[in-house]
């Protein structure tokens, strides 16, 4: 019994974080102040891709565009996001709109389903490249 | 069936041909996935994860709807077998030992990653929320009663808990998750994965099933061992209950 009454609580706690999470994980760019939820006065969760050549690192913090069907956000983290973090990659940052930039404190890179193999890159290292950056925007 | 004699193992010459197949295939997974195949061109070495997390949840689902199906059998009047039961009850155990393995080696791969060992976002919360659900149909088995009663009502539960599958796996297209698209089973059936690199999860997925099979065979007879000596224990307890009431 008591397996069962602890079984039953921890679904109960997962239920409930899963709500109070927002069942929608983030909003993307072109979303941000436009759809419901994602309003700009609050802390959200906001998806898009890493724009090629607009990393850079200042003072500790990593600076970089998130861009959504043609819609963009400046992002401004402190500190060094971990994981595959890298231009041409999408992300989610969580964080709050601070003027016309977005302030995150948090970066989680959601990578694709595609899976290529290495050495395959060094063939052809640009086609690569640029199909890396071509990610689907749906 | 009494656990005597030859009957006291599990394992027969077909289970034990079966374990070495298993141990082959393991051998190869291990080669393919650490040697054979390339890293991948954003992940490097971590996308090796994928060859225990992919087939692990897989072996679960499929443990779960083997589960179901038999307590489907069970449940109907023509099939009414407790063997049915132990079958639903051994691979249930295995499913939710799959699940585990699948949440934990899930876990590490996102930290390695995404950055992170977990988000509440629908394909991690709702495999949070099976493997819960499975850890309480196995309470619920342990509850006891006779063996007919305990079959009945996990039988019941067995048939509702599988519902959530469907949720777990199309959780990713339903909902906007972290967590990526299925690159094999999605509704797309488009399988952007190079040669050695899905070469290697097949190998996966027939190794894992072939030691899901290998490992309901043996769990289900011990099962059984354990329910004919709970009954030999009842057997002779009514026994002594008998005989204190032929010597008043």
């Amino acid at each position: 019994m008591l397996i069962v009454a602890v079984a039953l609580v921890a679904g109960g706690v997962v239920v409930t974080k899963f709500l109070t999470s927002a069942i929608d994980y983030y909003c993307n760019v072109d979303e941000v102040g436009v759809r419901r939820g994602c309003d700009g006065d609050r802390r959200i969760r906001v998806q898009g891709i890493v724009r090629r050549d607009s990393l850079e690192k200042q003072d500790g913090s990593t600076v970089f565009t998130l861009e959504w069907n043609t819609k963009t956000l400046e992002v401004s983290y402190l500190g060094d996001p971990g994981g595959v973090f890298q231009e041409c990659i999408p992300v989610v940052a969580h964080g709050r709109l601070v003027g016309e930039g977005f302030d995150s404190d948090r970066i989680e890179v959601k990578h694709t389903n595609e899976y290529v193999e290495k050495n395959e890159t060094r063939f052809d290292q640009a086609n690569n490249e640029a199909a890396a950056c071509s990610v689907s925007q749906e | 069936m009494t656990p005597t004699g030859a009957h006291a193992t599990t394992g027969t010459p077909a289970t034990r041909r079966l374990g070495l197949v298993v141990c082959v295939l393991l051998v190869l997974l291990v080669l393919s996935g650490l040697w054979w195949s390339a890293e991948d061109v954003v992940q490097g070495s971590t996308v090796r994860i994928m060859y225990v997390h992919v087939p692990s949840i897989w072996v679960a689902y499929m443990a779960f709807a083997l589960t179901a199906v038999c307590s489907g059998a069970y449940l109907s009047r023509g099939t009414r077998s407790v063997a049915w039961d132990r079958v639903a009850g051994a691979s249930a155990e295995i499913g939710v030992l799959f699940v585990a393995v699948s949440l934990v080696t899930g876990s590490l791969w996102g930290r390695l990653t995404w950055g992170t060992y977990w988000v509440w976002d629908a394909r991690l919360t709702s495999t949070a929320f099976l493997f819960i659900t499975y850890v309480g149909y196995l309470a619920v088995r342990r509850l006891g009663g006779t063996l007919r009663q305990r079959a009945r009502r996990s039988a019941v539960l067995a048939l509702l808990a599988v519902l959530e599958i469907p949720l777990v796996h199309f959780s990713v297209e339903l909902w906007r998750s972290l967590h990526q698209e299925a690159s094999v089973a999605n509704p797309n059936a488009k399988v952007e994965m190079d040669g050695l690199m899905l070469f290697t999860l097949m190998l996966g997925l027939a190794t894992f099933t072939a030691l899901f099979v290998w490992l309901v065979l043996h769990r289900q007879r011990v099962i059984l061992l354990e329910d004919t000596v709970a009954d030999r224990g009842l057997d002779e307890a009514i026994a002594s209950r008998r005989d204190e009431a032929g010597a008043r």
